[in-house]
C-alpha cells in the first residue's frame, strides 16, 4: 500500500514529482485513496488543497501559477461532493459546459462554411480553453458529467455526454484504438497509443450500458481487442493502468502481473486506481 | 544572491522594474507595442560547423567536443540545458534525437567547464516522458540519467508575456528548468515534417511548453501558428546553441511516420537559425521556402553568404531527403 503521506506537500496537495503541488497528481491522489484506503489526515489535507484553489470561474487550473481554468477541472468535478462540496461541483460542471473543443464552435464551422467545407464537429472537450478538443480531456468530461447525471437527469449535460462520445468514435483510430485524436493526418492513419486507447474505453463505460447502434458496438468490441494488444506489450504504468481500466469497465479483468515502474506520483495513483477495489471515476 | 533569468524575465512580464524590464525586453530583441521586430541579424557572418560523422561510434564524443570548442562559447561557471527530441517510443527508427549524441554535448559542456548541465524535454504526445528516454536508449546511454533529467511537461512554471509576439500568443507559461538556465542547447533530430517542411533546431523548442499546462499535443500553438509560434520561442531564448543530429536523420512523412535517411553529419552553431538553413540545404530544402525561417530571418539573411562555414562544404555532404506532397512541389532545392 502506498504511503501517500510521504510525498505529500505541506499546502496538502501533490506534485506530479517533486515541488510544487498540482491539481492533476492531487486529484489522482484522492481518487487512489478512495479506490484504496483513505487515510483520513492525508485525504482531508489535500480536499482542502483543492477546495482553496478553485477559481472564481468555477474551474480549476493545473498549477497555481496558471491563471486560466483547463481540463483538469473534470478531475476535480469526480471528487465525492460530500468531501469536496456540492456546490463547488455544480460550478465545476457549469464551467465544463461552457468549454469546447475551437472545432465545433460557431466561428470556426462559419469559416469553414465559407471554404466550402460542411462538416460538424461533435463536441469534445480541449486541453486548455480556445483550443481544439482531445481524447484525455474529452474523456474525463465524459465521467464527470456521467457523474453529474447521477443526480438527477439533465437534458444539457446528457446532450454533451452523448457528443463526447460521438467525438471519441470518430476519432477512433484504423487500429481500433485512439491516440490524442489525430487518427488521420495527410490522408495516412496514425497508431494509437496505450493510454489513451484505455482512457476512451473507460469513458465509453456507459455507452455499452445504454442502447447502442451496430456501428457503435462494433467499435467498442475493435476497441477491446486494441486494448488488448496494447496491455500485453504495454510497458508503462499509466498506459497499463488505463488500460486494464478501460478493460474492466467492460467486464474484463486483468491481473497486474508485473506492474511497471511508476515514474510520477500520477503513475502510482493509476495504478492504485487500477488495482483498487472499486474505481470512483465511473458512476 | 544571483538573479536568475527567470527572475529577470518574470520582472519584465509584471512590468514593476523599469531596469530589469529594459534588460529583458533587449534580451528579447523587441520593443514593447507595434508590430513584431526582428532582432537584427550581424553583418558578420554566423559560423555553422559541419563535422561528417558515419554512425554512432564513441567517435561522436571527440567531434560533439572538437565542434562546442571550436565556437569557444564562454560556458565557465555557467548553467546549460540540453533539449534533445524525443518523441516516440521506437528505438529502432530515427525519431528521437539520439542519445549517444545527447551525452556527448553533456560530456562536452561538463569539460568545458559548465557548472551545472542538464538534459531537459518535453515530449508532445507521449506523457511518459521518463519511459519513453528509457526506450529511446537514455538511460543505457547517460549514467545516472534520472538525476541530470528534467520532464519539462511537468516542471514548474511561469508565466512570460511576449513583448510584441509574431504569432497569436499573447503570453506562454515556460518551465523553470530554462528559464533559470545561461545558455540552451537544442540538440534534435534532422528530420522533414508534415507541418512545417522540417524540424530542426528551432522547432525543437515546442517541447519546452509545458504539457502539464497546455496538453498533449500542445495544440495552443498550432492555434497560434506554427511558423509563427517557432519563431517566438526563438526570440524568447537569444542564448542558444544548436547541435542537429544528422548522422541518421528521417525524411518523407516525419517528424514520426518518416523513413529513415543516412546523412552522415552533425551541424553546430551559435546562430540557431543560420545552423537550421545550413540542415536545409544538406537536405535539398530550399531555406527560403520555410517559413519559420523566413520570419526569423529575413529572406534577406538566408542565402549562403550569410553564413560561415566551418568544416565540410554543404555541397560535400548534401544528400536531398524525400519529401511528401505538398512540400515536393513548393521547397525543394533547384
Amino acid at each position: 500500500m502506498t504511503d501517500w503521506r510521504y510525498k505529500q506537500n505541506r499546502d496538502g496537495g501533490w506534485a506530479y514529482n517533486q515541488g510544487c503541488s498540482w491539481t492533476e497528481p492531487t486529484a489522482f491522489v484522492l481518487l487512489a485513496q478512495i479506490a484504496t484506503k483513505i487515510d483520513r489526515p492525508s485525504f482531508e489535507a489535500g480536499m482542502k488543497f483543492l477546495r482553496s484553489t478553485q477559481r472564481s470561474d468555477g474551474g480549476w487550473s493545473p498549477h497555481p501559477e496558471v491563471t486560466e481554468s483547463t481540463w483538469v477541472t473534470a478531475l476535480a468535478a469526480l471528487m465525492p461532493e460530500e468531501a469536496i462540496g456540492a456546490d463547488r461541483v455544480k460550478q465545476a460542471l457549469e464551467w465544463l459546459e461552457g468549454q469546447t473543443g475551437r472545432e465545433s464552435t460557431w466561428s470556426f464551422e462559419f469559416q469553414q462554411w465559407i471554404h466550402g467545407i460542411r462538416e460538424k464537429n461533435p463536441e469534445g472537450w480541449p486541453w486548455f480553453p480556445n483550443t481544439a478538443a482531445w481524447v484525455i480531456p474529452t474523456s474525463l468530461g465524459i465521467l464527470a458529467f456521467e457523474r453529474g447525471l447521477t443526480h438527477g437527469e439533465n437534458r444539457s449535460l446528457r446532450g454533451r455526454v452523448n457528443q463526447a462520445r460521438q467525438f471519441l468514435f470518430a476519432r477512433m483510430c484504423a487500429d481500433g484504438g485512439w491516440n490524442h485524436g489525430a487518427n488521420r493526418a495527410l490522408g495516412r492513419d496514425g497508431d494509437s497509443y496505450p493510454e489513451t486507447t484505455g482512457i476512451a474505453l473507460l469513458a465509453l463505460h456507459g455507452a455499452s450500458r445504454a442502447p447502442m447502434n451496430i456501428n457503435d458496438a462494433a467499435a467498442i468490441e475493435r476497441a477491446k481487442q486494441a486494448a488488448r494488444r496494447h496491455l500485453a506489450v504495454c510497458k508503462t504504468a499509466e498506459g497499463t493502468a488505463w488500460l486494464r481500466m478501460g478493460l474492466a469497465a467492460h467486464g474484463e479483468v486483468s491481473p497486474l502481473q508485473f506492474p511497471p515502474v511508476s515514474r510520477t506520483t500520477v503513475d502510482a495513483a493509476l495504478t492504485a486506481i487500477s488495482s483498487g477495489f472499486c474505481n470512483p471515476l465511473l458512476s | 544572491m544571483k538573479t536568475t533569468r527567470r527572475q529577470i524575465l518574470g520582472t519584465a512580464a509584471a512590468g514593476v522594474a523599469a531596469a530589469g524590464c529594459g534588460y529583458s525586453l533587449s534580451l528579447l530583441g523587441k520593443e514593447q507595442g507595434g508590430t513584431p521586430r526582428r532582432p537584427p541579424v550581424s553583418r558578420i557572418p554566423s559560423r555553422v560547423s559541419i563535422v561528417r560523422a558515419s554512425g554512432y561510434t564513441m567517435d561522436v564524443y571527440d567531434a560533439v567536443y572538437r565542434t562546442v570548442a571550436e565556437h569557444r562559447l564562454d560556458v565557465r561557471g555557467k548553467r546549460i540545458v540540453i533539449k534533445p527530441n524525443l518523441v516516440e517510443f521506437d528505438p529502432d527508427t530515427a525519431i528521437n534525437t539520439n542519445p549517444l549524441v545527447v551525452h556527448a554535448a553533456f560530456e562536452a559542456f561538463r569539460k568545458l567547464g559548465a557548472a551545472e548541465v542538464k538534459i531537459a524535454e518535453g515530449p508532445g504526445h507521449r506523457r511518459a516522458t521518463l519511459d519513453l528516454a528509457d526506450a529511446a536508449g537514455y538511460f543505457a546511454t547517460v549514467p545516472k540519467f534520472e538525476d541530470v533529467f528534467t520532464d519539462l511537461n511537468l516542471d514548474n512554471v511561469s508565466k512570460l508575456v511576449i513583448p510584441r509576439p509574431v504569432s497569436q500568443l499573447q503570453s506562454l507559461y515556460l518551465p523553470h528548468t530554462v528559464l533559470d538556465c545561461d545558455l540552451l542547447v537544442s540538440v534534435p533530430k534532422m528530420k522533414t515534417h508534415h507541418w512545417a517542411g522540417a524540424t530542426l533546431a528551432m522547432k525543437n523548442l515546442f517541447g519546452l511548453v509545458p504539457g502539464g499546462v497546455y496538453g498533449w499535443p500542445k495544440n495552443v500553438l498550432h492555434w497560434a501558428g506554427i511558423a509563427e509560434s517557432i519563431v517566438d520561442l526563438h526570440y524568447l531564448f537569444p542564448r542558444q546553441f544548436a547541435i542537429v543530429d544528422g548522422i541518421v536523420g528521417m525524411e518523407g512523412n516525419g517528424p514520426i511516420q518518416g523513413t529513415p535517411k543516412q546523412a552522415g553529419v552533425l551541424v553546430a552553431g551559435s546562430d540557431v537559425a543560420a545552423v537550421d538553413a545550413t540542415c536545409c540545404r544538406i537536405m535539398g530544402i530550399d531555406p527560403k521556402k520555410i517559413e519559420y525561417l523566413r520570419i526569423a530571418r529575413g529572406e534577406e539573411n538566408l542565402g549562403e553568404s550569410a553564413f560561415h562555414q566551418i568544416g565540410e562544404p554543404v555541397n560535400a555532404v548534401r544528400t536531398a531527403f524525400e519529401l511528401i506532397d505538398p512540400w515536393r512541389q513548393t521547397i525543394r532545392a533547384v
